[in-house]
């Protein structure tokens, strides 16, 4: 029974291969691993791959998906001496118009040159990637420079090798930048396959005409192999060969290029050591962090505290710092904030007394800067400076920053203040973020935690309950009750419905955490009188309030105080009301 | 029912589509409870009032981002959910089903786009058929449109329409006796609650737009455009103080006029992805104490990705 039923299913799938709708062809392509099983390896091999082998005029998504199944087709076509036919397919795939699908069917093709035998792909998928290499049309030429690493490791006949190296040089010299680009990317993995005295002649050779390729797109390309190369390649040779290349890249009259320099060129100093890459590269790193174009010194900024910690203290404040001081005014804020994100980080490799020298102005610039990612930047890695001097020299500025973000036109720059302020408590501590202010005594950041209770975006009261739950929970009980509770429950009396279901929110988290005797003395009392308010929504909000608090009360309290207001609330006159009311009296029951 | 709700509308949340199946049992519930509405739909304060939002589902979740969620805030959209954004879809059914799961917290009334001729020119009707493969939600939306109430009345003093008066109409009566169920036709009062404008839309013509006075032909093609003489008299004659309504773009997301005896709403920031335009939404507390909200179109951070395929070789 069974078995019939599946042969019905899997004939219905092989069908639906054909069907006109395009869903169902697709969800077919899809289930190609079960419709192998159920032919059988010798089936699948004589019927199914030719079949799929002659489709290759559907849909690019049809297209796409059979590349991407023809891998798991592997195991099913009777293991690796018969994984060549799969070949046949792909070898079609890889040729159409549409990227995606070429690149599927160059990842898959890899994956079943993976599988061959060393035979076995000597007799079919090197002579594939020759067929390709040789293509007519650019993109089977493109797809072939995808497939030669594998082609090379899975074969050792150094006829053969040799010839792969041949067709791989005429395909970096190919007359269509899309080829050469390809070639261009691949070189690196190629290399990696290859005996080194090859990648010393021949690789050197043309990872040097594509680095002097007239297309900017292709010796961009040319930038991730230095990278590449400089880990394959002995210390000295790198040296000698690529670093010079990376120079030259560095100052390159294509900005894209520099900017790819910008974003390879600490890997590649990593590979080199600290000591060569001081002596070689710095010059071209600083030269980027001055560069004309501002995606470029964004890219460079980005790594200035870990190329810092790479070359030292010494060099970093002799040659590093003087640049990080212009990005630091900069004309571009996206410049400045990339560096904002980053410079922090810069003070344990600086030391503490270097970094109240030389970075502490910096810092305190870019706390004041225009642009509030700026000093959102700033605010986000204060961590990393406390650890080093301490935060109480940022002081000054950084209470007014923190100020300004708080009142922000835009809702989302104070969101993003909220969310820092419960970090920045635990680490600073109350009596720093809590002082008082000497104009008026009162303390600010206190004043704001609340302000924000009141703001005019619901989403900045949300975060702002949530903020004062979690310094509730740092600072503890008695600190809630004395800072936070009396001003909280003033807000109660705002007329407007909405604000007062914030200051609800705000006492059903505080309850979790300020223990039961404040919850009794005076969360309870105020949403009890809540509950009696005139507007539905705040009624339910009670409701659900109590329901949330009352895994935080004595079982006494909840059955007394809680239950008779939620069965009072049960019989509203409004549904939501009931609703919640309802939901809650089954919490608490839940509880007993 | 609620739970298998609630998951329809965290799937919605999350601007994801609903089955077909899902969709029709949706609109079959949101039928029973529409059909019970007035043609001028009672509301109490407070609420929180919207214009237009034209399937652009991202800036609706910034809306509540801004506004509250429902049903935490009560809210009334004054139609026109569909057609022009990407996301008509997710967007009416989200509304629809809050609108389902808490009847006293929503209140939706109709638009011109509410309608089977205009979704089939501007959007939605294309929609429907590349995400479901055949126009059956399409089909079930349209019908639900059928139902949708065309007023509403605050407090017995803030009437909410989506486009605006009608000549044929001096009474709020009057619109309680339409027989709204129906496609909206091409004129008389049902059409021109729901295809008028105020005479601010001939700002090129004359220098001061808010002085014209009477009934104008719209330019629209269907209903028509009325002075402050109009609204002014409608307004006496009702007993209402304010008349609320959406309709037409403004930039700064809502205007006054007619010495504040009407106001515009437009709740779809940046319309069309393209216009520049900021959004508003009109919060009125228990008191009916008005307060604007302002807000802009969501960043491209907190927008879903739309499938894109890969720029191909050449464009490199």
């Amino acid at each position: 029974m069974g078995d019939e039923n599946d042969l019905f299913s899997v004939a219905m799938l092989i069908d639906e291969l054909k069907n006109e709708n395009v869903q169902l062809r697709l969800n077919s392509i899809r289930r190609l691993a079960t419709i192998a099983t159920a032919l059988g390896p010798e089936r699948t091999r004589t019927e199914l791959v030719p079949f799929l082998t002659d489709s290759n005029d559907d849909e690019d998504e049809c297209l796409l998906a059979i590349a991407e199944e023809l891998a798991n087709l592997i195991p099913k076509v009777g293991g690796p001496e018969h994984a060549h036919v799969l070949l046949a397919p792909l070898e079609n795939l890889a040729t159409v118009e549409e990227t995606v699908v070429r690149d599927k069917a160059v990842a898959a093709a890899c994956a079943v040159g993976e599988a061959m035998t060393s035979e076995g792909a000597t007799t079919h998928y090197v002579p594939c990637v020759q067929r390709l290499a040789n293509g007519d049309w650019f993109t089977a030429r493109v797809s072939a420079c995808g497939m030669f690493a594998v082609a090379y490791r899975k074969v050792a006949d150094a006829g053969v090798r040799s010839d792969l190296r041949k067709t791989y040089a005429q395909l970096c010299a190919d007359e269509t930048p899309m080829t050469r680009r390809a070639a261009a990317q691949h070189l690196g993995a190629f290399a990696g396959e290859i005996e080194p005295e090859h990648v010393r002649g021949e690789i050197m050779t043309l990872f040097k005409q594509l680095t002097t390729d007239e297309q900017d797109s292709v010796r961009l390309l040319a930038v991730e192999d230095c990278a590449k190369l400089g880990k394959i390649l002995p210390r000295e040779e790198c040296v000698a060969d690529v670093v010079p290349v990376v120079k030259k890249f560095a100052a390159d009259k294509s900005w894209r290029v520099r900017y790819m320099v910008a974003q390879q060129l600490y890997e590649l100093c990593e590979s080199i050591g600290a000591d060569i890459a001081r002596e070689e590269l710095l010059p071209s790193y600083e030269q980027l962090l001055m560069d004309g174009e501002a995606e470029v010194r964004i890219a460079s900024a980005g790594g200035v505290s870990s190329f810092c910690a790479l070359v030292g203290a010494a060099a970093a404040g002799e040659k590093i710092i003087p640049r990080v001081k212009e990005l630091a005014s900069d004309g571009s804020q996206h410049v400045r904030a990339a560096l904002a994100s980053v410079i922090m980080g810069l003070a344990p490799t600086m030391g503490k007394d270097q970094t109240i020298e030389q970075l502490l102005p910096i810092f305190l610039t870019l706390l004041k800067d225009e642009f509030p990612e700026v000093r959102l930047n700033i605010i986000a890695k204060l961590d990393q400076v406390n650890h080093v001097i301490g935060v109480d020299l940022l002081s000054q500025e950084l209470l007014p920053a923190i100020k300004d973000l708080a009142e922000d036109i835009h809702w989302r720059v104070r969101l993003a203040i909220i969310e820092y302020i419960p970090l920045l408590a635990s680490q600073m501590g109350t009596s720093f973020l809590f002082q008082k202010s000497e104009a008026d005594g009162g303390d600010q950041l206190n004043a704001l935690c609340l302000q924000w209770l009141s703001d005019r975006v619901y989403s900045i009261r949300e975060a702002a309950a949530v903020n004062l739950q979690k310094l509730a929970e740092v600072f503890g009980a008695e600190w809630a009750k004395t800072h936070i509770m009396p001003k909280v429950m003033e807000l109660m009396a705002n007329p407007h419905y909405l604000y007062r279901m914030s200051v609800i929110k705000t006492m059903t988290l505080l309850a979790g955490c300020v223990g039961q005797e404040l919850c009794m003395t005076e969360i309870l009392p105020a949403l009890k009188a809540a509950a009696k308010d005139r507007v539905p929504n705040v009624r339910f909000s009670v409701a659900k309030a109590f329901g949330d608090i009352a895994s935080a009360l004595d079982r006494g309290v909840v059955e007394g105080e809680i239950k008779p207001i939620l069965n009072e609330l049960g019989g509203d006159a409004d549904a939501d009301v009931r609703f919640f009311a309802q939901q809650s009296i089954a919490t608490c029951e839940a509880k007993a | 029912m609620s739970s298998d709700l609630d998951v329809m509308i965290e799937t919605l949340r999350r601007c994801e589509v609903l089955k077909e199946s899902e969709v029709k049992w949706l609109c079959g519930k949101a039928m029973e409870v529409l059909v019970e509405e007035s043609n001028v739909q009672r509301i109490d304060s407070p609420v929180t009032i919207c214009g237009d939002i034209h399937g652009q589902f991202y800036d609706l979740v910034e809306l509540f981002k801004v506004g509250g969620d429902c049903p935490q805030t009560n809210y009334l959209f004054m139609g026109d959910f569909v057609d022009r954004g990407f996301y008509s879809v997710e967007t009416f059914l989200l509304l629809l089903a809050l609108k389902v799961r808490y009847p006293d917290r929503i209140y939706l009334i109709r638009g011109n786009h509410e309608s089977r001729q205009i979704t089939q020119v501007y959007g939605f009707y294309d929609e429907c058929l590349r995400k479901y493969g055949s126009v059956n939600v399409w089909r079930y939306c349209t019908d639900i449109f059928d139902y949708l109430s065309l007023s509403a009345l605050v407090d017995n003093r803030i009437l909410c329409v989506h486009g605006g008066l009608s000549p044929t109409i001096t009474s709020v009566d009057q619109i309680r006796t339409i027989d709204r169920k129906q496609e909206v036709p091409h004129d008389g009062a049902m059409c021109d609650l729901l295809w008028s404008g105020a005479f601010y839309t001939l700002v090129p013509i004359r220098p001061h737009p808010e002085d014209v006075t009477g009934w104008g032909l719209s330019p629209r093609g269907a209903g028509y455009l009325f002075g402050g003489d109009v609204c002014h008299q409608f307004n006496r004659t009702n007993g209402v103080d304010l008349i609320a309504r959406a309709h037409q773009l403004v930039m700064e997301g809502y205007k006054w006029m007619f010495d504040e005896e009407l106001v515009t709403v437009w709740s779809a920031p940046n319309y069309c992805y393209r216009c520049g335009n900021v959004a508003a939404i009109l919060e009125l507390d228990e008191h009916l104490e008005k307060n604007f909200k302002v807000f802009e179109a969501a960043p491209s951070e907190s927008r879903g990705v739309p499938a894109k395929k890969a720029a191909p070789d050449y464009f490199l």
